[in-house]
């Protein structure tokens, strides 16, 4: 083979071997801020909702209950890192080995108030969860390893006034959904084949 | 150098081009109640008809009986990243900016309390 021949060979096998790399990518979201380690008003102290306000600032979930309000604070942090070779980019979708790692750290805290505006009730829960897979997909690349969409979605509030605009099964559930402010609150990433979102069948 | 060389090499240089990204994203209402704003409010006076001529619609309203609650969101993502081939990062920082107002069964303010993230503000 001439030598300007094996160059070209060259420069065409590390470009292959670059597209062949769906490469390494790494995402980081923080939502919210952390919570306050302390001065957090508890039930003992007869707290009310005024005290809460100022400890902790507007709450970034509400509802209102059968006898009074829940109110919620939370903060998520949310590692997603991922690693693939594919032949995507050259123009198959035949062959894909997939790596991917989540890593979400987070904490909630929970404050029930009665008619009274009386705290009634307060639950804290931290946690630092991990998860991934992997993935060697021989025809077509079906499926994503790490997901964390479910975890990084806009609040709710935002869709709260086209409640009855979804598709039916939703809309229809709207008396149960967590996302009207007078049916409960729910966490992030709560699973919805079952409890208040069953009905609307996801 | 011939055709098929430079745009072998054309193409491996784009390959390797670094790409800084910038990602900005805002929801909801918009921000009116900074202090300036919240401090002609008072509690036992103020109706709900002051609240909303002040900040106008909310992002959702919440009834108990005859209480109401209205909650102001602002929510606002800024993210900054750098993309390569072989290597992708990116960072995405979400703040939310919100106001939250009690009103009692003859709409006048009970409580209330507003948040603006300084770090962020837009």
């Amino acid at each position: 083979m001439n030598p300007k021949a094996a160059n070209r060979l060259r420069y065409a096998s590390l470009l292959a071997a670059l597209w062949l790399l769906t490469a390494c990518s790494q995402w980081r979201y923080d939502l919210g801020m952390p919570l306050p380690k302390s001065g957090i008003p508890e039930v003992e102290q007869h707290a009310g909702l005024s005290e809460a306000l100022i400890a902790l600032g507007p709450p970034q979930r509400i509802s209102a209950t059968r006898d009074g309000y829940v109110l919620a604070w939370e903060h998520w942090h949310i590692k997603e890192n991922t690693l693939g070779l594919s032949l995507g980019l050259m123009g198959a979708d035949l062959f894909s080995i997939d790596w991917g790692q989540m890593h979400a750290k987070g904490e909630f805290l929970l404050l029930t108030f009665n008619r009274q505006h009386q705290l009634t009730a307060s639950a804290r829960s931290e946690w630092d969860n991990h998860g991934g897979g992997q993935a060697v997909q021989p025809f077509l690349g079906l499926i994503s390893v790490v997901d964390v969409g479910d975890l990084t979605g806009k609040m709710t509030q935002h869709r709260w006034g086209g409640s009855l605009l979804k598709p039916l099964p939703r809309a229809l559930n709207n008396d149960s959904s967590p996302e009207t402010g007078q049916n409960g609150v729910e966490q992030r990433g709560t699973p919805t084949a079952i409890g208040q979102r069953s009905l609307e069948m996801h | 150098m011939k055709r098929a060389d430079f745009i072998l090499i054309t193409l491996l240089c784009t390959s390797l081009l670094p790409a800084c990204v910038q990602y900005e994203n805002k929801r909801g209402v918009d921000v009116a109640w900074q202090t300036t704003v919240t401090q002609q409010l008072v509690k036992g006076t103020s109706t709900r008809q002051d609240v909303l001529a002040l900040l106008g619609p909310p992002s959702q309203l919440i009834a108990l009986d005859d209480e109401t609650v209205l909650y102001y969101l602002f929510e606002h993502s800024e993210g900054e990243g750098l993309i390569l081939i072989l290597y992708n990062r990116m960072r995405i920082d979400t703040r939310y900016d919100r106001a939250i107002f009690f009103f009692d069964e003859n709409d006048v303010l009970t409580e209330y309390s507003t948040h603006i993230d300084e770090s962020q503000s837009s």
